[in-house]
C-alpha cells in the first residue's frame, strides 16, 4: 500500500463563480456546493459558511472538523463506504494518489443538538485569546451547517450532517487534483535495515461509555460499537477509512487524517524504528468485553505484527482508560514494551501524588506521556461581530479552555503536558 | 533585602516543655528560636532571624482547634513577622494538623507566606496540602536538617515573592493545582520517543504517575443473614425525578437518601439518572438494576433476610475526588451505623 499525498496550500478563502485553487485562493461556487449537500432530504435549511482567520466570529456547537481531501479517481472513492463508491470498484483507502488542501478544514455544526452536553458546545473562534489554541482558528474554515428534516429522528440527521461534512471535504479538495501541488509526500512501509525494534500502534476510536451512533460512518462507513480490536494499514488512517465518532471529545477527523503517533511513527520508520501497524479497538463498558478487547488486540501486536513494542492512546474517561491499561498489561506479559499517552480526564486534584495520576495500579505500565488535563481558567471572549450555529451570543462569553476545539487532543496532537502544584 | 522576621511555631516536644504529660500545655510564646528553630535559624543565617517561638501543646489545640488557632495567630501577630515557619511534624498527628491550622490561619489572617514539613502519611497533609505549603519530610526527627534546609527556602522565595518550582523541585506535596504547561515537543513525538527509550534500555522518566489507594480492611461477614438489616447504597447515580437534592453529574459532593418503605420495587417513572459517564439506557428501563429492591424484597418475604432498610442512598461515581469520596462513604457509613444496619449491597456501573 503506497500513498502519495500532494499538498497545496490554501492562504485564502472566498465565495466565487467557480469552485477552484488558484495561488493559494480557494474560491468556493456556494450555490453549487450547497445544492449538493442539499440533495439529502434527511437535511434541511443546509447552510455553508466560510470563516477565516482575523475574522471577528465564532463557530458554535461544532462537532467535527474534516481537511479537504480528494482522490485521484483512479485510485479509489472518496470516503469510502461512507460516501457512495465510483466507476473504479475499488473500496479501499491508503493506496493512490490523493489531494490535500492544508490550511483549510471543513467545519461541521449541529444547531439541532441539545449542546452536546449541555450549553453550546465546543467552539472556534477566529480572531482573538480562543482562536490563538487551536489549529482551526488559523484555518479557512468552510462550515456546514443544516437541521433535521421532515420526521427525521437525530440519529439519522447526525449521521446524514456527517455524511454532507465528507462531502463537502471532498469536494473542495478536488479543486486541488488538477493542480501542482505545493509539496509532495509518499507514504509506505519500509522495509528498513534489520535489527530495528517492530513498533505497533493500539488506538482506540470508540468509547461505549455512551450511546453510539448507531450506522455512524466510522470505518469504511460503519460503527465500531461491536468491533473487536481490527488491524488497519496506517494510510488507511491519512486516506479516509477512519471518521471520527459523532461529537467525539478531544479528537476531531481532522487530526485522524494528520495522525499525530501516525506521522510520528512514519517519520522513524526504517531509522530508528520499523512500524509494524495500527490497531483500532473501542472501549467496552464491560469487563468481559474489555478483557477480550484487550486479549486480541495484544495477540495482534505480539503474534500478526510481531512487535517489539506499542504505543496506546484512549479515546475518553474512565472506562477507556482501563481498557487501555489492561491492554498494555497484556501486551507487556507477552513481551511487547509499551508507552502510553493521554489527557487526564475526570483528574483528581486532591491527590497528593507528583504528577497527574492514573485511575489503575500496574506497575509493569511505567511508560506513560501526559497530553494535558481538559483544566484551566475560565475564558471570558468578547462577543464577535458573527456567530455561526444559530446559537444567540450575547455580550461576553465565558468558556472553559476544553470547549475551544482542537485545543486538546487526546492523541497527542498539541504540546500540553499537566503538571501539579 | 534585610533581615527577614520569622516566627516558628512548636508542640510542646520539640519547645523543650515535655511529653505527652504536658500535651495539655497552653499556648505560649518566647522571644528568639528554641529547639528545631536553631536549626531554623542557621538555615536562615544571615537572610533572616527567629524573632520568636509560639508553643501550643498538641492536646490543647486538637481540643480547642479554633480557639488555639485564633491565640496562635494573636501571639504571632505581636512580633509583626514576614514569614511563618511551624514544625517539622514528621510523622506526629496531632502536631501535623496543628502545624497545618496555624499555618492556615496565619497566612489567611496576617496575609503573611507560612511553610510546614511533614511526613506522606501524617493527617495534616491531607487536610491542609491544598492551603499550605507543606514540605515532604523524612518519618522522624532523623530528616530534621534536610527537612529544615528545604522549608527555609521555600520560605525566602514565598517571602521574597519569587516564583515556586514544581513540587518534585521546591519537595513540597502538590497543592492540588493542575496546570497545563506546553512541552518543547507534542504528546506523539514524546510518547513514541518514550518507548523507543524503554526499547533500547535507556532511562526515561514517566511524566505520569499511580495513585495511593488506602487499604480498607473488609467488615467481618454477617453470621446470621435472616435477623439483618440489609441496606442499598450506589455511585450511580440515580436520584428520584427532579434531582431535588440536586446531586451533580460528575464530580460529586453531595449524596442523597431516599425513601424505600413501602416500595416493592423502583418505578421508572419516579427515578432519572445523572451521571454522565456510563450509558444509562438499562438503569433507565428498569432502576431495580441498579438498585436492586425487587429481588431483596423478595429476600425480605422468603425470610432470607431480616429486613430491607428502609432508605436507599445515592451519589455519582464519575470524576469523584478521592477526597469527596472518602469523606461520603463515612458520612453514609456513620448513618447506617447508626441506624442498626447490619450489612450494605452496594452497587455501581
Amino acid at each position: 500500500m503506497k500513498l502519495q499525498l500532494d499538498t497545496h496550500q490554501v492562504s485564502d478563502a472566498r465565495f466565487g463563480e467557480r469552485t477552484a485553487l488558484d495561488g493559494g485562493v480557494l474560491c468556493v461556487n456556494r450555490g453549487e456546493l450547497q445544492a449538493l449537500l442539499a440533495a439529502d432530504a434527511r437535511l434541511t435549511d443546509l447552510q455553508v459558511e466560510l470563516a477565516r482567520p482575523g475574522e471577528s466570529c465564532r463557530i458554535v456547537r461544532v462537532v467535527d472538523v474534516f481537511e479537504p481531501r480528494a482522490r485521484d479517481p483512479q485510485s479509489g472513492p472518496d470516503f469510502p463506504g461512507a460516501l457512495a463508491g465510483n466507476a473504479t470498484g475499488k473500496r479501499s483507502a491508503g493506496d493512490g494518489r490523493t489531494a490535500v488542501l492544508r490550511g483549510a478544514a471543513v467545519v461541521l455544526c449541529d444547531p439541532a443538538a441539545p449542546g452536546g452536553r449541555g450549553g453550546p458546545g465546543d467552539f472556534i473562534d477566529m480572531s482573538g485569546a480562543a482562536a490563538a489554541m487551536t489549529p482551526y482558528g488559523r484555518c479557512q474554515n468552510v462550515v456546514v451547517l443544516a437541521r433535521p428534516g421532515q420526521g427525521v429522528t437525530l440519529g439519522q440527521y447526525q449521521i446524514a450532517l456527517k455524511i454532507a461534512g465528507l462531502k463537502a471535504a471532498a469536494y473542495l479538495a478536488r479543486a486541488g487534483l488538477a493542480g501542482h501541488p505545493d509539496s509532495v509526500e509518499t507514504f509506505a512501509l519500509a522495509a528498513g535495515p534489520a535489527g530495528l525494534p517492530r513498533v505497533a500502534y493500539i488506538f482506540q476510536v470508540l468509547t461505549n461509555q455512551f450511546e453510539p451512533l448507531h450506522g455512524d460512518p466510522v470505518l469504511y462507513g460503519d460503527n465500531i460499537e461491536r468491533i473487536v480490536p481490527t488491524v488497519l494499514h496506517p494510510n488507511e488512517l491519512f486516506d479516509g477509512a477512519l471518521v471520527a465518532p459523532y461529537d467525539s471529545r478531544f479528537m476531531e477527523t481532522f487530526t485522524i487524517q494528520n495522525h499525530p503517533i501516525v506521522q510520528e511513527l512514519y517519520r522513524r520508520d526504517g531509522k530508528d524504528l520499523s512500524f509494524a501497524g495500527v490497531i483500532i479497538t473501542n472501549a467496552p463498558n464491560n469487563v468481559p468485553e474489555y478483557e477480550r478487547a484487550a486479549t486480541i488486540a495484544a495477540n495482534l501486536a505480539r503474534y500478526t505484527l510481531h512487535a517489539d513494542g506499542a504505543v496506546l492512546t484512549k479515546i475518553g474517561g474512565g472506562a477507556p482508560e482501563l481498557t487501555m491499561a489492561r491492554t498494555a498489561q497484556r501486551c507487556e506479559e507477552l513481551g511487547v514494551k509499551t508507552a502510553l499517552g493521554f489527557l487526564h480526564m475526570g483528574i483528581d486534584t486532591t491527590d497528593i501524588s507528583p504528577k497527574p495520576a492514573t485511575i489503575f495500579n500496574a506497575p509493569e505500565i511505567d511508560a506513560m506521556v501526559s497530553m494535558g488535563a481538559p483544566v484551566g481558567l475560565n475564558l471570558s471572549l468578547p462577543r464577535p461581530e458573527r456567530v455561526i450555529g444559530d446559537v444567540p451570543e450575547s455580550g461576553h462569553a465565558v468558556r472553559q479552555p476544553r470547549q475551544v476545539k482542537g485545543a486538546m487532543s487526546q492523541i497527542g496532537a498539541t504540546k500540553l503536558m499537566a503538571v501539579r502544584y | 533585602m534585610s533581615r527577614l522576621r520569622v516566627v516558628h511555631y512548636l508542640n510542646q516536644f520539640f519547645a523543650g516543655l515535655g511529653g505527652e504529660d504536658k500535651a495539655g500545655t497552653g499556648s505560649s510564646v518566647i522571644r528568639g528560636a528554641t529547639g528545631p528553630g536553631r536549626a531554623v535559624q542557621m538555615a536562615l543565617g544571615e537572610r533572616g532571624e527567629v524573632v520568636a517561638t509560639a508553643i501550643c501543646g498538641d492536646n490543647y489545640f486538637a481540643e480547642n482547634t479554633e480557639k488555639a488557632s485564633a491565640e496562635v495567630v494573636e501571639l504571632v501577630r505581636s512580633f509583626g513577622p514576614d514569614v511563618l515557619i511551624a514544625g517539622p511534624a514528621f510523622e506526629a498527628g496531632r502536631y501535623g494538623v496543628a502545624c497545618g491550622a496555624v499555618c492556615k490561619a496565619v497566612s489567611e489572617k496576617l496575609g503573611i507566606p507560612a511553610v510546614t514539613g511533614m511526613y506522606f502519611e501524617n493527617p495534616g497533609v491531607d487536610l491542609f496540602h491544598k492551603d499550605v505549603h507543606i514540605i515532604q519530610t523524612a518519618n522522624s526527627v532523623r530528616g530534621m536538617g534536610e527537612a529544615v534546609n528545604r522549608m527555609v527556602t521555600l520560605a525566602l522565595k514565598l517571602a521574597a515573592h519569587e516564583a515556586i518550582g514544581k513540587p518534585a523541585v521546591e519537595g513540597y506535596f502538590p497543592r492540588g493545582i493542575i496546570v497545563n504547561e506546553e512541552s518543547d515537543r507534542t504528546g506523539a513525538e514524546r510518547v513514541v520517543a518514550m518507548l523507543l527509550d524503554k526499547l533500547a534500555g535507556r532511562a526515561f522518566e514517566s511524566e505520569v504517575s499511580q495513585p495511593r489507594y488506602d487499604r480498607v480492611e473488609a467488615a467481618p461477614p454477617l453470621t446470621d443473614l435472616a435477623t439483618a438489616t440489609i441496606a442499598l447504597v450506589t455511585d450511580g447515580g440515580i436520584v428520584p425525578r427532579g434531582n431535588p437534592d440536586r446531586i451533580e453529574s460528575a464530580g460529586a459532593t453531595r449524596f442523597g437518601r431516599y425513601p424505600l418503605a413501602g416500595l416493592s420495587e423502583l418505578r421508572a417513572a419516579d427515578y432519572e439518572v445523572v451521571h454522565t459517564g456510563y450509558d444509562p439506557v438499562f438503569i433507565r428501563q428498569d432502576p431495580n438494576r441498579l438498585v436492586p429492591v425487587d429481588v431483596v424484597r423478595e429476600l425480605e418475604r422468603e425470610g432470607t433476610i431480616g429486613k430491607l432498610h428502609e432508605w436507599f442512598y445515592t451519589t455519582t461515581g464519575v470524576a469523584t475526588t478521592v477526597e469527596n469520596a472518602r469523606r461520603m462513604g463515612r458520612e453514609i457509613a456513620a448513618e447506617l451505623k447508626a441506624a442498626g444496619v447490619s450489612g450494605v449491597l452496594l452497587t455501581s456501573t
